[in-house]
């Protein structure tokens, strides 16, 4: 299985998986963005363009199509990566052989650019009601955030460690830029989307290369300009001032989470072994933290390491006691010295290499995975093969992984606990 | 003996084995697949709180969330935890409690069959002792907590308890930081020798697999084995009344905005699975036409700023009671409630759009078949019908006969006299 990439028109890529093992054909328009003073705006118009376009003017009509596509799967969405937005507009359809319907690759690429590229306008402008609604429900899902206490801890630990970097924005925008919307700026940005930023468009199933390639060519209507690259995001921060933040809500649980600088991104050659090290520190089973602090210190129901792959950050998260901050944290930071020492046994190398090439090789089961995969790619620009990728991790070494740990600072201890503490 | 079940629908193809003792095996083969998946789950549950261990005649009532500290609790045995002997393997193994079903599985990308041998083993060779369990305790207990800080889980359980008066669905499946502290490793031993019973079992695997060779495998282990038979275990459940046991079930948390469930409580009473299948099919249809994201009503609640992309619907049918549930977040949750209600007598008294109809079905057509791309999901889905006497493929092939006017009876009947209770998060 090889992804075929061909170059399109100014700045849009195209690859294209073929196989015949997926029931469905999945289709996603990516466009890359920096995460710069636009990045509320960013969010907010996969969200606003979801709403309606020529043909199909409102998400009631939106979703009657969808249906008559056999359950056709459109959803747009916004990642961050690194120091970069990407604005996804995707759709699932099932494969023409298993329904009495032809041509929904066709329907569903026709579909796609109507969305991107034919929005419902009123005077060259967004349509207001559209724009307001979706501008306060981004606002609540800003909002919402705090709901899912694992997440939020995540991402107060990102804000505090990377204050004065683009990386702490939030990928969904800011409640402030929302509350001073200009309308007219938001179509200028939309514009300038279309027109100049890289897209890359995946297609994944049982699809011939050249034909969607041609069926692209007849239904793509962009007017693209002079296409702007986007910053390789920033990762190296040697001068590090420790610090530590509590915070303090009504909750049961206390979530600890500490941010680490690990200095090392995906392009760097020593990236592999810190997979592999990430992995014996928090990556399953298998790891240090889980057997340290779940099974044997009873402490934890989860306890994990997480690494951002383009800003080069790792993070180690738990979900403990309110009063035992101080207990994991010596535990966790033992883990860490230990392997600084080259303290690590076989078993767990073995366990973190196999669980890697275990959900490596998985990839190629999902179409969404994959398109994540050389989405990646795309990003560091790489052309590296799974294969490829799993044999670099097979010949990470014990030396090398003591090596990255001698990179690994710690940056950033965020707690979130409960007003009875403090 | 063995047997094949074909779907030409899917152009899948099903082979199901049972084994003396009882066990039935399924193995879907899943050409070019890189990984295979294996889930291996008994039909026992938080539920199961109550019952007559086969061979005996006293009702036995055990602790609420034992069957879920029973699934931590297998993993670990003399030697440590089985986690390691799957990692060296390069398989990620986990395991999932739910109310009606307890399911140990893995994902391997190679090494299948010896990654099957210690989901066999392990499952069917139980240790535990006043030692771990005691350890376990800590970290259920973080687990349960972690879960009230979920304003979610919060919102779903009290809707629980506003819907039922006693039947056990009721009850955290996890049970309470008070009640696993009368968790003991003899009641473990009872609960595991009553429910893991080949019988009561079933193991489901998909991927590039040969299934003679895990038809074999299963035969040489269980052929060591010295086993009888199981009589029928005795499931205790209370008599649960039609009403609910509250209309509006109100709780404080911080959260940003209000959150609200609303749920239509079905009869709590046993059915046969033909009647389960087509409840599951036709509700699921009924809550689309209804409020799916195509529905009058659901653009109207949208556009007005009623619910957004949180908002969800789903039917829920088990052998011994159902319910329809739908809600999200919302800044009016009674005004979306009273608008429910409206929509429903409104549909009752008009007949129903054909087309509508057809685009619905064809909508669910096309999303039970995507769904078989994915090993995880169809293993799941699989655990989740069979013990309802419900085969994989008979949903699609059931959904296919389905007409609209059976639809439109279904919902007058559902609807008829209706018993709701709504769960309300306020922000505080």
């Amino acid at each position: 299985m090889n992804m075929e990439k061909i170059d399109l028109e100014k700045g849009i890529r195209l690859f294209v998986l073929p196989t015949d093992k997926f029931k469905t054909v999945t289709t996603s328009f990516c466009f890359h963005r920096d995460l710069d003073d636009d990045y509320t705006y960013n969010a907010l118009i996969p969200a606003v363009l979801r709403r309606g376009c020529e043909g199909f003017t409102t998400l009631k009509d939106i979703q009657r199509h969808l249906e008559s596509l056999y359950g056709a799967q459109f959803s747009v969405g916004v990642q961050k990566k690194g120091e970069r937005q990407i604005l996804r507009f995707s759709m699932e359809v099932v494969n023409d052989e298993y329904v009495a319907e032809q041509g929904l690759l066709a329907q569903s690429l026709y579909f796609l650019n109507r969305i991107i590229n034919r929005p419902v306008l009123h005077e060259g402008r967004f349509i207001k009601s559209y724009v307001e609604q979706e501008k306060e429900n981004l606002k609540n899902r800003i909002r919402s955030l705090i709901n899912d206490k694992i997440q939020y801890s995540l991402e107060r630990c990102v804000q505090e460690m990377c204050r004065d970097e683009k990386y702490s924005r939030y990928v969904f925008g800011s409640e402030e830029e929302l509350d001073n919307l200009d309308a007219d700026r938001l179509y200028s940005v939309y514009k300038d989307i279309v027109r100049s930023s890289p897209l890359d468009i995946f297609v994944v199933g049982n699809v011939d290369p050249e034909k969607v390639k041609l069926l692209l060519e007849r239904s793509l209507s962009m007017e693209r300009r002079q296409i702007k690259s986007i910053p390789i995001t920033p990762y190296k921060k040697l001068q590090i001032k420790q610090k530590t933040v509590t915070e303090e809500i009504d909750v049961n649980q206390g979530k600890l989470v500490i941010g680490f600088r690990t200095n090392i991104n995906a392009q760097d050659k020593m990236y592999f072994p810190l997979l592999v090290y990430s992995s014996i520190l928090g990556g399953g089973p298998h790891s240090k933290l889980f057997i340290n602090v779940r099974e044997k210190a009873s402490l934890a129901y989860y306890a994990f390491a997480r690494l951002e792959k383009f800003k080069g950050l790792m993070f180690v998260s738990a979900g403990i006691d309110v009063d035992k901050d101080e207990q994991t944290l010596d535990i966790i930071m033992e883990q860490l010295n230990a392997m600084t020492k080259g303290d690590i046994t076989q078993q767990e190398y073995e366990g973190a290499v196999n669980s890697l090439i275990n959900s490596l090789k998985g990839i190629a089961d999902q179409p969404s995975h994959l398109i994540d995969y050389y989405l990646d790619n795309s990003i560091t620009e790489s052309n590296i093969t799974l294969e490829d990728y799993i044999e670099r991790i097979e010949n990470v070494n014990i030396d090398q992984i003591v090596e990255v740990s001698n990179n690994v600072v710690m940056d950033t201890v965020y707690f979130l606990t409960n007003k009875k503490k403090g | 003996m063995k047997r094949e079940i074909v779907s030409d629908l899917l152009n899948e193809k099903l082979i199901h084995y049972k084994h003396r003792y009882g066990l039935n095996v399924y193995i879907l083969p899943k050409k070019s697949y890189q990984k295979q998946f294996a889930i291996y789950a008994t039909n026992y549950g938080s539920n199961d709180n109550e019952f007559i261990v086969p061979g005996e005649k006293q009702p036995m009532k055990v602790p609420e969330g034992i069957a879920h500290f029973l699934e931590h609790k297998l993993f670990e045995k003399q030697d440590g935890n089985v986690f390691e002997a799957f990692s060296k393997l390069g398989a990620s193994p986990n395991a999932f409690t739910s109310f009606n079903t307890t399911a140990y599985h893995f994902t391997s990308t190679g090494n299948f069959y010896e990654c099957l041998d210690i989901l066999i083993n392990f499952v069917g060779d139980p240790y535990f002792t006043d030692k771990t369990v005691d350890k376990e305790k800590g970290i259920i207990a973080q687990e349960i907590i972690m879960y009230q800080d979920n304003p979610n889980w919060r919102v779903y359980f009290n809707l629980l308890k506003g819907l039922y008066h006693q039947h056990p669905v009721k009850n955290d499946i996890a049970g309470t930081v008070e009640s696993i502290q009368k968790i003991d490793k003899d009641t473990l031993y009872r609960c595991y020798e009553t429910f893991y019973h080949p019988s009561n079992m079933v193991l489901f695997v998909t991927g590039d697999i040969d299934a003679d060779r895990v038809i074999k495998q299963v035969d040489d282990y269980f052929d060591k084995k010295d086993m009888s038979k199981q009589g029928r275990i005795n499931r205790i459940y209370p008599d649960e009344p039609r009403e609910v046991a509250d209309s509006v079930v109100k709780d404080k948390l911080p959260v940003p905005r209000p959150m609200f469930l609303l749920g239509f409580k079905g009869e709590a009473v046993q059915k046969p699975s033909q009647v389960i299948l087509d409840n599951l099919i036709l509700n699921d249809l009924i809550l689309d036409i209804m409020i799916g994201p195509s529905s009058e009503l659901y653009s109207r609640l949208y556009e007005e700023g009623l619910i957004d992309s949180s908002f969800s619907a789903q039917h829920i049918e088990e052998t011994d009671y159902s319910h329809m549930i739908l809600g999200g977040e919302s800044p009016e949750p009674k005004k979306v409630v009273d608008m429910v209600y409206q929509e429903i007598e409104k549909l009752k008294n008009k007949p129903w759009d054909i087309e509508y109809f057809m685009r619905v079905k064809k909508k669910k057509i096309g999303e039970y078949i995507r769904h078989f791309n994915t090993l995880e999901s169809v293993g799941v889905q699989f655990v989740s019908l069979v013990f309802k006497d419900i085969g994989l493929f008979d949903y699609l092939e059931r959904l296919e006969q389905i007409n609209n006017d059976q639809l439109q009876t279904q919902f007058n009947n559902f609807f008829d006299d209706y018993k709701s209770s709504l769960s309300l998060i306020l922000p505080g």
